[in-house]
């Protein structure tokens, strides 16, 4: 466990923009989906779906969850 | 200039619903995720676990060239896809909602129409495709060595090319069908076909659309450019403009029904 912990210090500057740009895609889907009037599905579900999977999870709402 | 009131409407509605955001920032991922799990990947394994004590893992590292053509296989599957689909209800979407008839009320010509919805689209997947190839460039320069900036910026505008297709393909789809997901099919559907006839057909199909990615490879790795590959990019070019002035026809004939 220790020693992952020092390899992600020894690796930050490589991973860190990775983390990052991560975490815009999943705070731009959620401000969406705050302003998201009619989802398709529940705003919960949607809610668990971008925070916990990765990447896919916000791109799938960009996607599939809005109404045209 | 009624082009540019209608391109900055799409710019606008594009920018409105975050494309402008996510689709760069997931051409990034997808560009530079390859490469980095592939440069991580023993250790990565070793940390899994699961293997006996002494096991010497020695997966040769890629040279530049080679993780690069990862992220553009990357691209060629993920790229393509998302493209597709945030490009599939443009025009079908604005005729079923009835925007369409809206705008068309006023006198706006079909050729501007057309052609400033799939310029917004090409400069959405110029913009995203620049940034993720720049971002892999970074990132292969950092990992694995030295690849040329002019090399990576003229494979990028090779690439271009096929990518610009696509998007005339399926704004040409647009035209002749309502339902979205039906021309999200039938554009990858298209894809495909393409791709797999110009393997079968090899031989024959050298100025394939579709050859421009293994052209860039060849080209990556020993920095001469083929001339098939202006052929390629050209006739992708030429198809592109065929798609455009199909569907301005098509939905002008469209309104005369």
């Amino acid at each position: 466990m220790e020693e992952g912990l020092t390899l992600i210090q020894e690796n930050l500057a490589i991973l860190a923009p990775l983390f990052i740009l991560q975490l815009i895609l999943m705070v731009i889907a959620l401000i969406d989906l705050a302003k998201n009037d009619e989802p398709k599905g529940p705003k919960w579900v949607w809610t668990l779906v971008i925070i916990f999977i990765n990447i896919v999870g916000p791109i799938v709402y960009f996607i599939a969850g809005k109404r045209r | 200039m009624q082009w540019t009131v209608i391109l900055k409407k799409e710019l606008t509605e594009n920018w409105r619903n975050f494309k402008w955001i996510w689709v760069p920032i997931v051409f990034i991922l997808i560009s530079i995720m390859d490469p980095i799990s592939t440069y991580y990947m023993p250790i990565i394994i070793e940390s899994a676990g699961g293997l006996p004590e002494g096991t010497i893992i020695d997966i040769p590292m890629p040279n530049p060239s080679e993780a690069m053509m990862m992220s553009f296989s990357q691209l060629n599957i993920i790229g393509v896809l998302i493209l597709t689909v945030i490009s599939m209800g443009t025009i079908s979407g604005e005729i079923k909602s009835g925007v369409y008839e809206l705008v068309l009320a006023k006198p706006v010509k079909y050729t501007n129409y057309v052609t400033a919805k799939f310029f917004s689209y090409w400069l959405l997947m110029i913009v995203s495709l620049f940034l993720g190839l720049l971002a892999s460039w970074y990132y292969i320069n950092l990992l694995f060595g030295d690849l040329a900036f002019s090399q990576l910026i003229v494979a990028a505008l090779f690439y271009a090319c096929w990518l610009t297709l696509l998007i005339a393909i399926v704004i040409l789809y647009n035209t002749w069908f309502k339902s979205p997901g039906l021309i999200a099919f039938l554009s990858i559907i298209t894809v495909i076909i393409l791709s797999v006839m110009t393997n079968i057909f090899s031989h024959v199909l050298g100025w394939s659309p579709a050859k421009i990615t293994e052209y860039i490879a060849i080209y990556l790795h020993t920095g001469d450019l083929d001339t098939e590959i202006w052929f390629s990019s050209l006739i992708a070019l030429l198809v592109s403009l065929s798609c455009l002035l199909f569907a301005i026809v098509s939905l002008r004939n469209k309104a005369i029904d």
